[in-house]
């Protein structure tokens, strides 16, 4: 009991840093958006990986405190969504030296995070539920949270695409329109960005619904029908010329599908699914 | 003491063309010109920047120079060289020594003494002049270190500041439009209709980009396929409509009264582009595509008055930033000078001094303490001698570095003395 006291406290203490460090990144990152200056983008990417590292120490500790995955509760999947924000904006600085994102990315695993910590409501004992610690489960969450912090990259992209393309429009080129990146590879990013959480969710979703099949012994949940419309929506977004849309209408309808995602990881896991409560 | 660092230079400001191209310096000039200046031993260092803009001479006073004024004695060589009366050169050009002179070096790096404030090609032109002096062996550890710096802050500004970040001609703005639309130009179509002057300026400037796929169409064939004599491809003007949606890029710059690319036209490209955008620069007067067309979605639309526009507007963004770009320079300025004067001969034999004397001191501390059998006499002798052998050692590197006569070769001497020694640098 006593070890499991100081995981918990670790894993606060652990959290708390990693937001100030975060939070931290986003003031660099903003800064290195307006100033252009190399030593802030460098700042930027130390901290927001001291952060992810220190991170990944708290959900750790959170992991033993509960005895589960990282994620048994709603606050611990908001901290474990956000720390895969994090690292997909991570994969995005590495392969695309694309740091202009950051500042509109960051400030999301910064909510999430912020949160979970003044939700996490101190220790919960839980009671072990075997049918919740098996790697199918594991994989199925893990899976859904990987597949949700995608399509939250995209929506960004989505945001960012809208605005370079209004300054384009209107010809109105401030600071934004030199540092954000051209149309078409803000298109290609969402697009690939979209292509991994839409296949992280397919995959989330079967894995649910083999899961349902052996411990409800139905595969029915709303949940399901919530799943298949937001993979429905993203994939007119990759495949635009199944209904002609093309640029800022695409960008528009990934927006809409990100709404999708949000309702369905409160509202639906809260109170209409039957099994995503974490209760 | 005078600065040994000097600068003698003429720029488009004060000299005029025909002295300017007098005063250049071509490749076997430049390098006969720096050969004899060290020969002659005005200088001990040089660079030499020579472009249509400016001729420059950096260099660090020479040994041969007795008590003649190293800026004076550099303007009468190169009157000499070039064969033009000193009387002429001396009222139109500039001299600076010491911090003036780094200064100057730096804002021309940075662009900011340029004809068109913050243009890029400077910076590798002090690179190559710099380059080629150091392989005519003319550059030493100073204007090593001087011209070093001044490549280092001319990036540094480029960087930190947006005296360079938006182009101010016309095509500079429209290439950043389009590329803001496609990052990479290489593999898009081009579409130029026209092929008078300026499509064919922009045809050279997409070539230069390294587009492959540029389609020119215009009224008269025979003149579209000569402007494609350097790659591309002319097309009959009737195939317009046809080729419209297959463009990304449509450049028009064609003399019309009334525009010929009409919204209806543009709409049908877009349907069959099915969301594809297309950039559509119209450079003619009176206007070639109907304005409408900037309504259609996917449709980007600019005419020259935007284009003209937003580099004035740019303009006007550079100027904002020249006083940025002078607070980077102070900074790299002091910078520079904290090294400069680390070498002078004083500080380096006190820094000498001062490393041998704490060697000294600890090592004679540690060890004799250890000797508990000596007397008190003993331990003096010890010391007296260990301090004798501390300055026997010193004598010939400091007598080497303060006798040097040659002033560039002195700082040089300093400069090994620091590096051998790890005498403390500051300011690096």
């Amino acid at each position: 009991m006593d070890s499991m006291m100081e995981d918990m406290w670790g894993q606060t203490s652990l959290s708390a840093i990693t937001l100030i460090l975060y939070a931290a990144a986003e003031g660099f990152s903003i800064s290195h958006l307006r100033t252009n200056k190399d030593s802030h983008g460098k700042t930027t990417s130390w901290l927001l990986l001291v952060g992810f590292l220190i991170h990944w120490f708290a959900l750790y500790a959170g992991a033993r405190a509960a005895h589960a995955v990282p994620y048994h509760d709603l606050p611990a999947s908001m901290s474990f969504f956000s720390w895969v924000v994090i690292g997909s904006y991570g994969i995005l600085l590495l392969k695309h030296r694309e740091g202009s994102t950051g500042p509109f990315l960051i400030p999301i695993a910064l909510l999430f995070l912020l949160i979970s910590l003044f939700t996490q409501g101190g220790v919960q004992v839980l009671v072990k539920n075997p049918k919740l610690s098996g790697p199918l489960f594991a994989f199925h969450v893990t899976m859904a949270l990987v597949g949700y912090a995608a399509l939250t990259l995209s929506f960004v992209l989505a945001q960012l695409y809208l605005i370079q393309n209004a300054q384009l429009r209107r010809r109105k080129l401030g600071l934004l329109f030199s540092r954000l990146p051209a149309l078409d590879v803000l298109s290609q990013l969402h697009r690939t960005s979209v292509t991994i959480g839409v296949s992280a969710l397919s995959v989330a979703a079967v894995l649910g619904l083999i899961w349902a099949k052996i411990n409800w012994g139905t595969y029915w949940d709303p949940k399901v029908l919530f799943t298949f419309l937001i993979i429905v929506v993203y994939l007119f977004t990759l495949f635009p010329r199944w209904i002609g849309w093309g640029g800022k209408k695409i960008a528009i309808l990934s927006m809409t599908g990100f709404l999708f995602v949000l309702f369905s990881y409160t509202i639906v896991n809260l109170f209409i699914s039957r099994g995503h409560t974490f209760r | 003491m005078e600065s040994p660092l000097v600068l003698v230079g003429w720029d488009y400001r004060q000299t005029p063309v025909e002295l300017r191209e007098q005063l250049a310096f071509s490749a076997e000039k430049l390098r006969a010109a720096m050969s004899a200046l060290k020969q002659e031993g005005i200088l001990s260092e040089c660079v030499i920047l020579s472009t249509c803009n400016r001729s420059e001479v950096y260099g660090v006073a020479g040994g041969g120079l007795g008590d003649r004024d190293p800026i004076l004695a550099v303007l009468e060589f190169v009157a000499r060289f070039h064969g033009v009366p000193q009387g002429e050169i001396e009222p139109v050009g500039y001299r600076f020594s010491g911090t003036d002179a780094v200064r100057h070096l730096l804002r021309v790096t940075s662009g900011l003494e340029s004809l068109a404030l913050g243009e890029d090609q400077i910076i590798g032109q002090v690179r190559e002049a710099f380059r080629v002096a150091s392989s005519a062996g003319a550059t030493r550890a100073v204007l090593h270190r001087l011209f070093q710096k001044a490549l280092e802050t001319g990036k540094r500004v480029r960087s930190e500041t947006g005296l360079s970040s938006r182009p101010i001609s016309i095509p500079g703005v429209a290439i950043e439009l389009a590329q803001k639309i496609f990052e990479d130009l290489a593999p898009r179509k081009f579409l130029i209709l026209g092929a008078g002057e300026t499509s064919s300026i922009f045809y050279d400037l997409l070539l230069a980009k390294g587009a492959r796929n540029i389609e020119v169409a215009n009224r008269t064939f025979a003149k579209a396929e000569a402007l494609c004599r350097r790659g591309g491809k002319a097309i009959p003007w009737e195939d317009l409509p046809a080729r419209l949606p297959q463009a990304d890029v449509v450049i028009s710059a064609i003399s019309v009264s009334t525009p010929f690319l009409s919204l209806d036209m543009a709409r049908k490209a877009m349907t069959q582009r099915r969301g594809e955008p297309l950039f559509f620069l119209d450079l003619g007067i009176p206007r070639n595509v109907e304005p409408k067309v900037s309504d259609l979605e996917n449709a980007f639309l600019y005419a020259v008055d935007d284009l003209q526009e937003i580099a004035e507007r740019n303009r006007q963004e550079r100027q904002a930033e020249i006083e940025p770009a002078m607070a980077i320079l102070d900074e790299e300025i002091d910078k520079f000078f904290t090294w400069f004067e680390s070498l002078a001969v004083v500080p380096t034999i006190t820094s000498l001094r001062q490393k041998f004397e704490t060697i000294r001191e600890t090592e004679f501390d540690q060890r004799l303490s250890q000797l508990t059998q000596i007397s008190e006499s003993d331990r003096e002798k010890i010391r007296l001698m260990a301090q004798s052998m501390v300055r026997s050692l010193l004598r010939t590197p400091i007598d080497a570095i303060k006798e040097e006569p040659d002033p560039g070769r002195r700082l040089d001497r300093a400069e090994v003395a620091r590096h051998l020694f790890d005498l403390d640098v500051r300011g690096e």
